[in-house]
């Protein structure tokens, strides 16, 4: 059935057709909707949830653990500094190799004080072990919650789906939404390896001396590693069932471009707009949608920009000291390639600034003009 | 016992670092430097009771709804629960760790719970089934001969009483009004002796009817004739008709004789006798005043007592000290001095100094002198030592002749009935061990509880049972994490209105519910009560429990030493020593 939802309804919607069995969150914007839809089902009966309330995402992200460890489906959600906060329960989560799926909305770290959208929430988190995944439009978060327990159940990692402030989580558009008989085919009830059992106890995440630690910690690079090949698996079942299908990347625009520019999130649908404006125009453009940021999507995207001789990546984040950072990941990905085309590494609409058809248009025409970057970060639409 | 497993490649290991086997392989009991265990420690309560009661171990039975095995309890130590559980002066309550926290738990009230519950089930103590062929005389059958004669015959002596009244129970009979100790009770309580064998001979006068010389056929003799004497104020007039003395008039209202009085009575002293005096002659129908010479915070009445009085309308005039009894139109007429205190004397308390020329006159037509008592030492046989008013006794608890042995009120200036009690028990063992020919000395030091002088003659009987450390517990070694505050809970007392009306006993017994509330509160100061703290706490598994009562055990293969079950043991019952090197 088609619904007109906000990208935070439609996780709830997502989480409600997963059928999942504990949330625990802490409110905080942009992410709080969410958790207030599920809390009112849940408080009204409808919902056949257990609800945590905590005094924290600290204790939101442990008391998941706790719930998924005894083996069941969990969900939370957060923003900014509460999933900074949550840090160290980050790591937790996925050492224990717990299946869990949270909703980051995307939202600037104060200070400055900001509530708008901007990725350096999510991507500070990139080294927790988390898979993470991107989306551009309220339709590709609905489905990407139904994927990702998939996902993260089949690997045993936890899954982060990231949807930007406002842009998504607070603007309606038209969202199918899936009968719950449908979803229960496609995503079948979550079975722990190592359930809490009374008749069996058991020691959790127990010390590990020097001469086992590391096995662990390549078990996770392992499972890492089955990732695009999973979550390939999963996103063609889901197109089959559904119709609808993301990939881990999407390029979009003229065929054969020499000029290919990426993006995440929403950006996306702006970019989309101005590729095909410009192709229209003559002008050999591509687009290049990154959505799975962890595991790096390196060989799809190798892949995809086969003849391309320029890369402009737009990042709506910045780690100071290097500049954005899908461009590093890229540029770091790259770099062992035989065809290592150059890369044009623009920061723009930080802080939940716009990242107008304007300013997209004159990252393309920069890239098109220069043979090369002048600066290795390109700011775009800063007020010098 | 599983052993640590190495795994040789990451394909063996699990996918998370999960446990596979135990960890028994793993003593970590080796890395302890400092040893937990289990110790009971002495109760301020019990260590405070002259009688001796173990007081934690009986509460522990209420508390546990078995009243028969607090009985029991109580019973090993002391013949009279029923007696003390309403007359004790309970200094096991002023010491009471309890009291640092909101109330001491009411112990009196408790005692009195258990013997009244006894009493309804009609529970005897068990006779001896075997008798021994020593016999032993008590003379004076008060609480300290009775609680003499009470384990003597436990101990299976053959026991005889003389008591030179027509009715046994001493003081307990003749100096305590029956609004606070009702007859039944006291007869209860010694026909419980009684028919332990003891044969109680009544009519009897030490001296009179009775020498020493008669009791050859006793291998040992106990004396405890009490102190029954008035001791006299020495001024003019106190001979004269009109004067009474206060055991001499509680005697004859305690005995029900008719007592002729007039309508107002002036009594003089600030002691129990006082009180039970007045507080008497107002359930008579007169009125009493009370006339004491110092202040009343110096009143050696226990201050439940003055309070009662006060509520019954008994008068008490302060700092007056009487000089001369004099008459005035048929009246007795007292002149008095007014007193006011100056420095602590050697008893403590601030000594009253006359004021010059503040003579006042109080009419009366009785004048009761209470001022104490001392011992009749007429009657007593040659040889045995005396002291500043009293028999002199030794640490063996023999008295100067070979095999005479004496008690109560008789050896001490301390003249509670609890006292009493305690030297009988103490005169039994020492008795005892006299007619064994062993230590008697040694086998006191030995069963004192805590640091004494109170005994305990189940240590005696059972040198082999759990002991406790005589060190006391005190409030700080108590961990206040896991107690609430809760109201002490008291007997109830009648309307002042009915109190006076006659000699009613005045407060009643605790019913079961509210005796069980009042058994929680007890701290169980040093005695484990399986609160089961120190199971729940140990992070190591390490305290070992089976089904029956308190077994609980340390398993020392695995216990680190962490010493947490000692400090969240609520009660102190668990030390904590360093390991030997």
């Amino acid at each position: 059935m088609k619904r007109v939802i906000t990208g935070n309804q439609a996780v709830a919607y997502g989480v409600i057709l997963s059928r999942v069995d504990v949330v625990s969150a802490y409110p905080i914007t942009p992410q709080t909707t969410i958790v207030e839809e599920l809390s009112e089902l849940i408080a009204s009966g409808r919902l056949k949830t257990r609800f945590l309330k905590v005094e924290s995402e600290h204790s939101a992200m442990a008391a998941l653990i706790g719930a998924s460890t005894g083996g069941v489906r969990c969900f939370t959600a957060t923003s900014s500094h509460g999933l900074a906060y949550m840090h160290e329960m980050l790591h937790w989560a996925s050492g224990a190799r717990l299946p869990i799926v949270m909703v980051n909305v995307n939202r600037a770290i104060g200070p400055p004080w900001n509530i708008w959208s901007d990725q350096s929430d999510s991507l500070s988190q990139r080294d927790t072990g988390w898979i993470q995944l991107y989306c551009e439009n309220n339709q590709e978060v609905l489905d990407t919650i139904l994927q990702a327990y998939l996902i993260a159940e089949k690997v045993k990692l936890p899954v982060m789906v990231v949807l930007d402030a406002f842009v998504l989580s607070h603007t309606s558009e038209p969202v199918e939404v899936p009968s719950m008989e449908e979803v229960d085919s496609f995503l079948p009830p979550f079975c722990p390896d190592y359930p809490i059992d009374t008749q069996e106890p058991r020691a959790y995440s127990v010390i590990t001396m020097p001469e086992h630690f590391m096995e662990f910690r390549y078990k996770i690079q392992k499972a890492m590693e089955e990732v695009p090949d999973v979550s390939k698996k999963v996103d063609d079942e889901f197109r089959s069932r559904f119709g609808r299908g993301y990939g881990a990347i999407e390029r979009y625009g003229k065929e054969e471009a020499e000029v290919l520019l990426m993006t995440s999130g929403t950006v996306t649908s702006t970019s989309r707009t101005v590729i095909r404006k410009l192709n229209e125009d003559g002008l050999s453009v591509a687009g290049l949608k990154i959505k799975r940021f962890r595991p790096f999507p390196s060989e799809e995207i190798y892949g995809a920009i086969k003849g391309a001789k320029k890369l402009a990546v737009i990042d709506r984040n910045l780690s100071a000291g290097v500049g954005g950072i899908f461009a590093q990941e890229l540029r770091a990905s790259l770099y062992p390639r035989e065809e290592r085309p150059q890369v044009f590494g623009f920061v723009s609409g930080l802080g939940g600034r716009d990242i107008t058809p304007e300013l997209i248009g004159q990252a393309i025409q920069y890239t098109v003009e220069h043979p090369q970057p002048e600066e290795e970060i390109l700011w775009l639409g800063l007020k010098r | 016992m599983s052993k640590q497993i190495t795994f040789k490649s990451v394909s063996e290991m699990p996918m998370i670092s999960v446990s596979l086997g135990d960890m028994d392989w793993n003593k970590t009991g080796t890395w302890r430097t400092q040893r937990p265990f289990y110790e009971d420690k002495t109760p301020p309560c019990s260590a405070a009771c002259p009688a001796g009661n173990d007081i934690v171990a009986f509460i522990q039975k209420i508390a546990q709804e078995d009243f028969e095995g607090a009985w029991n309890i109580i019973k090993e130590e002391n013949p009279f629960p029923g007696v003390c559980g309403r007359v004790c002066f309970h200094p096991c309550e002023s010491k009471c760790n309890r009291g640092s926290f909101d109330e001491p738990v009411a112990i009196h009230a408790l005692e009195r719970f258990v013997a009244d519950f006894a009493f309804r089930l009609n529970k005897k103590t068990g006779k001896a089934r075997e008798k021994r062929k020593e016999k032993v005389a008590i003379i004076g059958s008060g609480p300290a001969g009775m609680s003499c004669a009470y384990h003597l015959a436990r101990l299976h002596y053959d026991v005889t009483v003389f008591e030179s009244f027509s009715l046994a129970g001493g003081m307990l009979r003749m100096g305590i009004p029956s609004y606070r100790l009702p007859k039944n009770i006291l007869d209860r309580e010694l026909s419980d002796i009684e028919a332990l064998g003891v044969d109680i001979r009544t009519g009897v006068s030490l001296g009179e009817d009775l020498r020493l010389e008669d009791l050859k056929d006793y291998q040992a003799v106990f004396i405890s004739t009490g102190a029954h004497r008035s001791r006299g104020l020495h001024i003019p007039g106190e001979k004269e008709k009109g004067v009474l003395s206060g055991l001499d008039l509680l005697k004859k209202i305690n005995l029900s004789k008719r007592v002729k009085l007039g309508d107002k009575i002036a009594v003089i002293g600030g002691g129990n006798t006082a009180m039970d005096v007045a507080r008497s002659v107002i359930r008579l129908g007169k009125k009493a005043t009370i006339l004491y010479r110092r202040s009343r915070e110096e009143m050696p009445a226990f201050e439940d007592e003055i309070v009662e009085a006060l509520e019954e309308g008994v008068k008490i005039r302060y700092l007056v000290n009487p000089i001369r009894v004099g008459q005035k139109d048929g009246l007795k007429r007292l002149e008095c001095l007014r007193m006011e205190l100056s420095e602590k004397d050697e008893s403590g308390r601030r000594r009253p100094v006359p004021i010059p020329n503040s003579n006042l006159f109080i009419d009366a037509d009785h004048v009761v002198i209470a001022a104490g008592e001392e011992i009749e030492a007429s009657f007593l046989p040659e040889g045995l030592e005396k002291k500043e008013g009293i028999v002199l006794t030794q640490r063996d608890g023999s008295a100067g002749i070979k095999g005479v042995f004496a008690g109560g009120d008789l050896t001490s200036n301390q003249r509670t009935i609890a006292h009493a009690i305690g030297s009988g028990k103490k005169g039994a063992m020492a008795i005892d061990a006299f007619l064994k020919g062993k230590d008697a000395e040694g086998a006191i030091i030995q069963n004192l509880i805590g640091e004494g002088p109170s005994l305990s003659i189940w240590g005696y009987l059972h040198p082999d049972e759990r002991t406790r450390n005589p060190q006391i517990v005190k409030f700080e070694e108590l961990n206040m994490d896991y107690f609430e505050p809760a109201k002490r809970q008291q007997e109830s007392k009648s309307a002042v209105k009915e109190r006076i009306k006659g000699f009613k006993e005045v407060s009643s017994t605790l019913s079961e519910g509210v005796a069980l509330d009042e058994a929680e509160r007890c701290f169980s100061c040093g005695t484990c009560n399986e609160c089961e703290n120190c199971y729940v706490f140990c992070p190591d598994g390490s305290i070992l429990k089976r089904e029956e009562l308190f077994s609980h055990q340390v398993d020392y293969d695995y216990c680190k030493g962490c010493g947490i079950c000692f400090t969240e043991c609520p009660r102190g019952a668990i030390s904590l020593k360093e390991e030997a090197k």
